[in-house]
């Protein structure tokens, strides 16, 4: 919790980003978008445009009905045997997990990578507790022998190089590893293969939760997910209460969304399907519903589609501020545009307001997300909560820029105030008018003219304007 | 009984107090693979020769048993996990991987010595062609291990497994659903985004389509 108390300070963060991560994360994230692009391409544009309305639909079906689903997935799920939790808040969530694993003794967690578990650190919890919890994807395998922390929602591992993982395996493993992917991932599966017949324990996050049926649905690639819910005696699945559907035949919808979104795959390799105990399973399966926030994003009309989000990663990876950035920069768990707008409202815009202004609005994120999530009007949202504050959270940003901000909505309001405004200033410059340029402003301006200078003001648009009218050419009302 | 949830829940229903309820879309219907049974068998084996399957055509049970003998002396197979359920008993396939010398451990041995089998056999309880998906349900005859711990997995299917689309497939599983859809061996790409196969699940992934009787 030390790390998200304080300020995000998004800017200073993106001048500390080391050059090698910047390399492998452009190069990373490139690759990411080509094959995605070809894996639409495989399967029709018109087609997939016409999913990502199903699936917007879907998601937003599901969340204006959770007051109705949520109960039916519990009833569903206690009927298939399982066992069913309710987490107010990340501390609700961590002691839930804590006590199952007391119950059963459980020394050896293996763990299916999960953002929500980051989220609230749990594995910080499970080791203060005395208890060895191994991330088992290879990535995020990676990322905790570093000691680090994921940088990419589904590719955790996206900001390092193989000679630089190479180099990892040897120091923390003792061993001879050569930097070449498929030797690195056979190191790998040597080292985990043993801990999941060794471990007490299972805990996973989840992509979907199958209201209709009491489901849970986890989209996997390495089979790490499978292991970690098929061996050991008890699995506990964490999951945020946004991520539950109607059925079945929605999760169609979403299905062909995910994998194409994420990784361009058509189909990952694995979907695994688990709906309460079975037999030579898990003997307990436990369902923790985690709210931490998410009922607080529900109750904001303007920002309840940020709970749309399915997890994907493709907004991070076409992102062209997270390109240059890299993941870490956000300073918290969850990153790139989907980053920015969950953190904000997760952590509050006094810790983390900073994100809703770590984008340039382009709005490439919105025409890939699978789901339709309007990233560049919550951010908007987000800024003006930012600035000057609304029903849910007080305003943080300075007195200076908020007064600037109510000036500006004053003067665009009326034209003839922005018009004597302009004139103004064309006298008021004066002073300090080298030529055509203004070479320094007075503070807080002065952050611009310290880097470049600022063209003069010239007040000359409406005039050009009135006078091209005056000429009898064409002019939109 | 519960506060935490009567809290969450009471909150959900507040927030969604004034809401407009989004009614659920008609979905798309999903593109299907045209052709009769043989030409979506050979459009099931393209997909997953794509995603670095390795598929067969297998006519008759004398075919099944050479392609056996040849992946087992291929993939030096000595021990193997073969599904209990009704498909794999009529086909014979225990028996014949007996006649090759291969050990055949029971699924209910201790996970131990299951996971040091070689292969692992299994038929299918669904097939989407377009992705060349396997719907494998979990159930006391079909444990999900034997699709999962050996180092190699075979997976039979038959013409009649095929289903329209994805939402056919997933009717045949969904009914108190324990079940996996396998496309493709283990995969990551998580160093560099460099595809390497075979990480925790299996390394080899063989999808022989039987059409015989």
């Amino acid at each position: 919790m030390t790390e998200t108390l304080s300020r995000i300070d998004f800017r200073r963060n993106t001048q500390n980003v080391p050059p090698p991560i910047r390399a492998a994360t452009i190069k990373n994230t490139r690759t990411a978008v080509l094959k995605r692009a070809e894996a639409v391409q495989h399967l029709g544009v018109e087609y997939w445009e016409r999913l990502r309305q199903a699936g917007h639909e879907i998601r937003l079906h599901a969340l204006t009905h959770l007051d109705q689903y949520l109960p039916m997935l519990e009833s569903k799920v206690i009927a298939a045997g399982g066992n069913v939790h309710w987490a107010n808040d990340a501390a609700d969530a961590r002691r839930i997990v804590l006590e199952i694993a007391q119950r059963h003794r459980a020394q050896r967690i293996v763990k299916v990578k999960s953002m929500l578990s980051e989220e609230i650190e749990l594995n910080d919890a499970l080791r203060d507790a005395g208890l060895t919890a191994l991330e088992t994807d290879l990535g995020e395998y990676i990322v905790q022998l570093d000691g680090s922390r994921p940088s990419h929602p589904t590719n955790p591992s996206l900001h390092y190089t193989k000679e630089y993982i190479a180099d990892l395996f040897q120091r923390k493993l003792g061993v001879d590893a050569p930097p070449d992917p498929a030797a690195l991932t056979e190191i790998a599966r040597v080292k985990l293969r043993e801990e999941f017949l060794r471990a007490d324990m299972g805990i996973s996050g989840g992509n979907f939760l199958i209201a209709e049926t009491g489901t849970l649905v986890l989209v996997t690639n390495e089979g790490n997910g499978r292991m970690c819910t098929t061996l050991p005696p008890v699995h506990v699945a964490v999951v945020g209460i946004e991520k539950v559907i109607p059925d079945w035949n929605s999760l169609t919808v979403l299905l062909q969304l995910l994998a194409r979104s994420t990784t361009g795959q058509q189909m990952s390799s694995y979907t695994t399907f688990i709906t309460g105990t079975r037999d030579r399973g898990p003997r307990e399966f436990h369902l923790v519903l985690l709210d931490n926030g998410r009922t607080r994003i529900l109750q904001d009309a303007r920002a309840r589609e940020t709970l749309l989000c399915i997890r994907c990663g493709a907004c991070a990876n076409i992102c062209p501020v997270f390109q240059q950035v890299g993941g870490h920069a956000y300073g918290a768990v969850y990153s790139g545009p989907i980053g920015a707008i969950l953190s904000a409202q997760l952590l509050g815009v006094q810790t983390a307001g900073d994100l809703a202004f770590a984008s340039s609005l382009c709005g490439a994120c919105v025409e890939t997300c699978p789901v339709q999530v309007p990233f560049t009007e919550l951010l908007l949202h987000l800024r003006h909560r930012a600035v000057e504050g609304d029903r849910f959270e007080p305003p943080v940003a300075p007195a200076v820029v908020r007064a600037g901000a109510r000036a500006g909505t004053i003067a665009f309001a009326w034209s003839w105030l922005y018009e004597f405004g302009t004139q103004i200033l064309r006298f008021a410059q004066a002073p300090l008018k080298r030529g055509e340029w203004l070479p320094s402003l007075p503070p807080p301006a002065n952050r611009w003219t310290l880097a470049r200078q600022f063209p003069k003001f010239g007040a000359e648009f409406r005039a050009w304007w009135r006078k091209r009218g005056a000429r009898g050419e064409k002019r939109d009302a | 009984m519960d506060s935490a949830r009567d809290t969450i829940l009471n909150r959900v229903s507040g927030a969604l107090r004034d809401v407009a309820r989004q009614p659920l879309p008609i979905l798309p219907d999903e593109p299907r693979v045209s052709g009769d049974s043989t030409a979506r068998v050979a459009a099931t084996l393209a997909a997953i020769d794509y995603v670095s399957g390795k598929t067969r055509r297998v006519k008759n049970k004398v075919e099944l048993q050479n392609a056996l003998a040849e992946l087992v002396s291929a993939e030096r197979v000595k021990k193997a996990l073969v599904w209990e359920n009704r498909e794999l008993r009529e086909l014979g396939i225990a028996e014949m991987l007996s006649q090759l010398d291969v050990e055949i451990v029971s699924p209910s041995e201790d996970k131990r010595a299951l996971a040091l089998c070689d292969l692992g056999v299994t038929s299918t309880d669904a097939v989407l062609p377009q992705t060349g998906t396997l719907a494998l349900r979990t159930t006391p005859e079909q444990a999900e291990i034997v699709s999962l711990l050996p180092r190699v997995h075979l997976a039979i299917f038959r013409p009649t497994d095929l289903r329209a689309d994805l939402r056919e497939t997933l009717m045949q599983i969904k009914d108190r659903a324990h079940a996996v859809l396998i496309t493709g061996p283990s995969r990551t790409a998580d160093i560099e985004k460099t595809l390497a196969l075979g990480v925790h699940g299996p390394k080899e992934f063989y999808a022989w389509s039987f059409e015989g009787e």
